[in-house]
C-alpha cells in the first residue's frame, strides 16, 4: 500500500514537473517548486520531532507509548528525504554533482568524526548528555551542508 | 578543456540566463563552463553543439590531446 501511495507521488511530482517545464517554465522555477516542498515538509517534520522529544521527556507514558511516539517523526523524514532525493533527480547536471561531491565528502568525514568520538570516549568516557545518539545525529547535516559549501565554492 | 561558448553567445548577443534556458540547464550551469570550472556531459556538449550548428569539437577543445597527436 504505502508503495502505490508513493508511486502515485512520484507520477504527481513528475506530472508537475512537466507541466513546469511545459508551460516554458526553467530550471529555476523547478528549483523553487522543490525548495518550497523541502521547507514544507522540513518543517512538518521538525515539528513532529519536536513534539515526539518533548513528550517523550514526560516520565509517565507506557513503554509501548513511548515507542509509538518515538515513531511517529520517521515516516515524515522519510517523506522529507524522499522530496530532497525527488528534487536532486529534477537538477541540472552541475547541481547533481554538487550533490554528490557535497554526499561524498560528508560521508567519510562523518565516518572519522564518529571514529574519533568513539576513541575519545574510551579516552576520557564522554557525557551522554551532550554526546548520545540523539545529538550525533543532529551533527551529519552539518557536514553535509560544509560539504555543500565545498563543493559550490570549486565550480562558481 | 578550453570552450568558445562566451565568444558564441556573445556574437548571438545571448545573456548566460538566455543560453542556459535554450539547453535547460542553470545558469550557474553556464557560468562553471564559460569559466572552465566545469565540463559538460557529453548529452549537454550535444546540446550547444547543435544549438550553435556547430562540432562539438569546434566549441571544445583539450589543448594536450591536440598537442600531442
Amino acid at each position: 500500500m504505502l508503495t502505490a501511495i508513493f508511486h502515485r507521488k512520484r507520477k504527481a511530482a513528475e506530472a508537475a514537473a512537466k507541466a513546469i517545464k511545459e508551460a516554458g517554465g526553467t530550471i529555476e522555477q523547478t528549483k523553487r517548486v522543490y525548495g518550497t516542498r523541502l521547507l514544507v515538509r522540513g518543517a512538518l517534520w521538525g515539528s513532529i520531532y519536536m513534539l515526539s522529544r518533548g513528550l517523550l521527556e514526560l516520565d509517565t507514558l507506557a513503554p509501548a507509548v513511548r515507542v509509538v511516539i518515538a515513531l511517529l517523526p520517521t515516516p515524515f523524514f522519510v517523506y522529507y528525504v524522499w522530496t530532497w532525493m525527488k528534487g536532486v533527480g529534477e537538477m541540472d547536471e552541475l547541481e547533481r554533482r554538487i550533490e554528490l561531491e557535497a554526499l561524498g565528502f560528508a560521508f567519510p568525514a562523518f565516518i572519522v568524526f564518529l571514529m574519533t568520538l568513539g576513541l575519545l570516549d574510551l579516552a576520557i568516557k564522554l557525557s551522554p548528555n551532550d554526546f548520545s545518539l540523539r545529538h550525533i545525529w543532529a551533527m551529519m547535516p552539518l557536514f553535509y551542508f560544509a560539504g555543500l559549501w565545498r563543493a559550490k565554492k570549486r565550480y562558481q | 578543456m578550453k570552450n568558445r561558448l562566451k565568444v558564441l553567445r556573445a556574437e548571438r548577443n545571448w545573456s548566460q540566463q538566455d543560453l542556459a534556458d535554450k539547453v535547460g540547464v542553470s545558469r550557474q550551469t553556464i557560468n562553471a563552463i564559460e569559466t572552465e570550472k566545469y565540463d559538460p556531459s557529453l548529452p549537454l556538449a550535444l546540446k550547444i553543439g547543435r544549438l550553435f550548428d556547430q562540432c562539438v569539437e569546434k566549441i571544445f577543445t583539450i589543448d594536450d590531446f591536440i598537442s600531442r597527436n
